[in-house]
């Protein structure tokens, strides 16, 4: 068949050219996880506070808000908006394309991640917080000792699977040509004006790469499950 | 400020408490000495676990007071945390920390509190968990025990603590009826010491014969009290003899 020798002659040819947009694709997923982690926990913790005059929780309200509006607005239209917001509004700080990009990408990721976090606490029986409180412990170490490392169980799996599916909304960030997988397609595909090739093999590749990886989060699940039996 | 001298542990005057429209608790004036045994007997939605978890300030009660040891803990200038090591509390559903091993669901709030040190409080929890027949058990995580063992457990949690009195909200209706027995046994063992200690249960039989005084909550207050035999062989309140009438067959 004249469509697979044709991707095996592609693959031969530019493997290195899919091999650095999936290390790209990769390294943002990762670094994207790694901060957003980072702003999601904090933003999980404003959600929670309970901090402000009478009713009006500020810090609770602004964390509300953004993740409402982040959840409720496309993504790529969120990376236009940085794309050109940022080298607008903050110039001084000379921010490189890729780097409008990731941000834009750590502002979506820190929405779902803020979620997660809230959610899992949430998911730890309120029980166990009223049997800490009763023996005279504060909040804070009821939330350190007791609520969190069973929280923890709850909010690995679906950071991982947040990863995932990060792994995959990278492609969009190939509109600006940043040099991630999705990317590395268009670049082919302007050199030998072959489409559904070099489409097919980005396509396995993020496949394999999602397929594995989800395999080790349900891994992950099982041995986590097996731990306090 | 202290009320009524010495003896008096707990002392209730007009709690009141709601949840958003439904008045739970309608103005409770009572008090717990020392080394008294109480239970706390009525129907479902009568407000006794509810006045039961005011007592630790679980609950935030809307207005009243509540003295323990002659501290009005409702007052907001007081840290409840100190009061709080100082009352035990067994819950319906055990409530064991799942995260931690036998051991160190008793040894956490001791050590963590700065009341022992670890050794010691190994030691403690060794010799505690051997009273309640879990000396086996230590290393192992709360999954693996049944719902008896586990309240055995969350039982000494609270001992660990060596508090001055022992609040237990219906801590064998989430039980097996196998189960039951076996608790009840710790907790009469328990009582036998002379801790003071408050029990709101559905366990009739298990109220007359360890308690010193009955509580019959009904409608969100205190509709009956008094010894055993008066409020069991001799109830004056209609609602009593009703509510009685129903669960003694």
């Amino acid at each position: 068949m004249e469509f697979f020798s044709v991707m095996l002659q592609l693959w031969n040819e530019y493997w290195k050219l899919f091999l650095e947009g999936l290390g790209m694709t990769l390294f943002m997923g990762f670094l994207t996880v790694l901060l957003s982690t980072i702003f999601g926990a904090v933003m999980a913790l404003m959600r929670r506070s309970k901090w402000g005059i009478g009713k009006f929780r500020p810090l609770n309200a602004i964390a509300a808000v953004y993740v409402e509006v982040i959840r409720g607005t496309p993504i790529l239209l969120q990376l236009y908006f940085f794309y050109f917001m940022l080298p607008q509004w903050v110039p001084f700080l000379e921010l490189t394309e890729f780097q409008c990009v990731l941000i834009a990408c750590c502002v979506n990721s820190t929405a779902y991640v803020c979620e997660i976090i809230r959610s899992g606490i949430q998911a730890v029986d309120f029980g166990q917080t009223e049997a800490a409180r009763s023996l005279g412990l504060n909040g804070r170490q009821t939330m350190i000792h007791i609520v969190l490392p069973q929280a923890v169980k709850n909010i690995l799996p679906a950071l991982c699977n947040e990863f995932v599916a990060i792994v995959k909304e990278t492609s969009l960030a190939s509109t600006f040509f940043v040099g991630e997988l999705m990317t590395q397609f268009k670049t082919i595909q302007g050199i030998t004006y072959r489409v559904l090739e070099p489409l097919t093999i980005v396509g396995l590749i993020y496949f394999l790469v999602t397929f594995v990886m989800s395999k080790l989060i349900a891994l992950l699940e099982r041995r986590m499950n097996a731990s306090e039996r | 400020m202290q009320v009524n001298g010495e003896k008096e542990l707990i002392q209730v005057v007009d709690l009141h408490k709601s949840f958003g429209n439904l008045q739970v608790l309608k103005g409770v004036t009572e008090h717990i000495s020392k080394g008294e045994v109480v239970s706390v007997i009525g129907p479902s939605g009568g407000g006794k676990s509810t006045f039961l978890r005011c007592l630790n300030l679980l609950e935030t009660p809307d207005g009243g007071h509540i003295y323990f040891e002659g501290t009005d803990i409702t007052d907001k200038k007081v840290d409840i945390n100190v009061h709080r090591q100082k009352m035990g509390m067994v819950f319906q559903h055990f409530n064991v920390f799942n995260n931690l091993t036998v051991g160190k669901n008793i040894t956490l709030a001791p050590v963590l509190l700065g009341k022992k040190t670890q050794a010691e409080a190994d030691d403690m929890a060794k010799e505690l968990l051997e009273r309640v027949g879990l000396s086996d058990k230590v290393n192992q995580y709360p999954k693996k025990l049944s719902g008896g063992q586990k309240q055995r457990l969350a039982i000494v949690r609270a001992l660990a603590m060596e508090p001055d009195v022992m609040l237990f909200d219906e801590p064998t209706s989430a039980l097996d009826p196998e189960m039951v027995g076996e608790v009840l046994l710790v907790i009469k063992d328990l009582v036998k010491t002379g801790l003071t200690t408050v029990i709101v249960t559905h366990e009739m039989g298990f109220a007359k014969e360890v308690s010193n005084r009955v509580l019959f909550m009904d409608g969100g207050i205190i509709a009956e009290k008094g010894t055993p035999d008066e409020v069991f062989n001799h109830p004056q309140n209609p609602r009593t003899k009703e509510f009685l009438s129903k669960v003694l067959y």
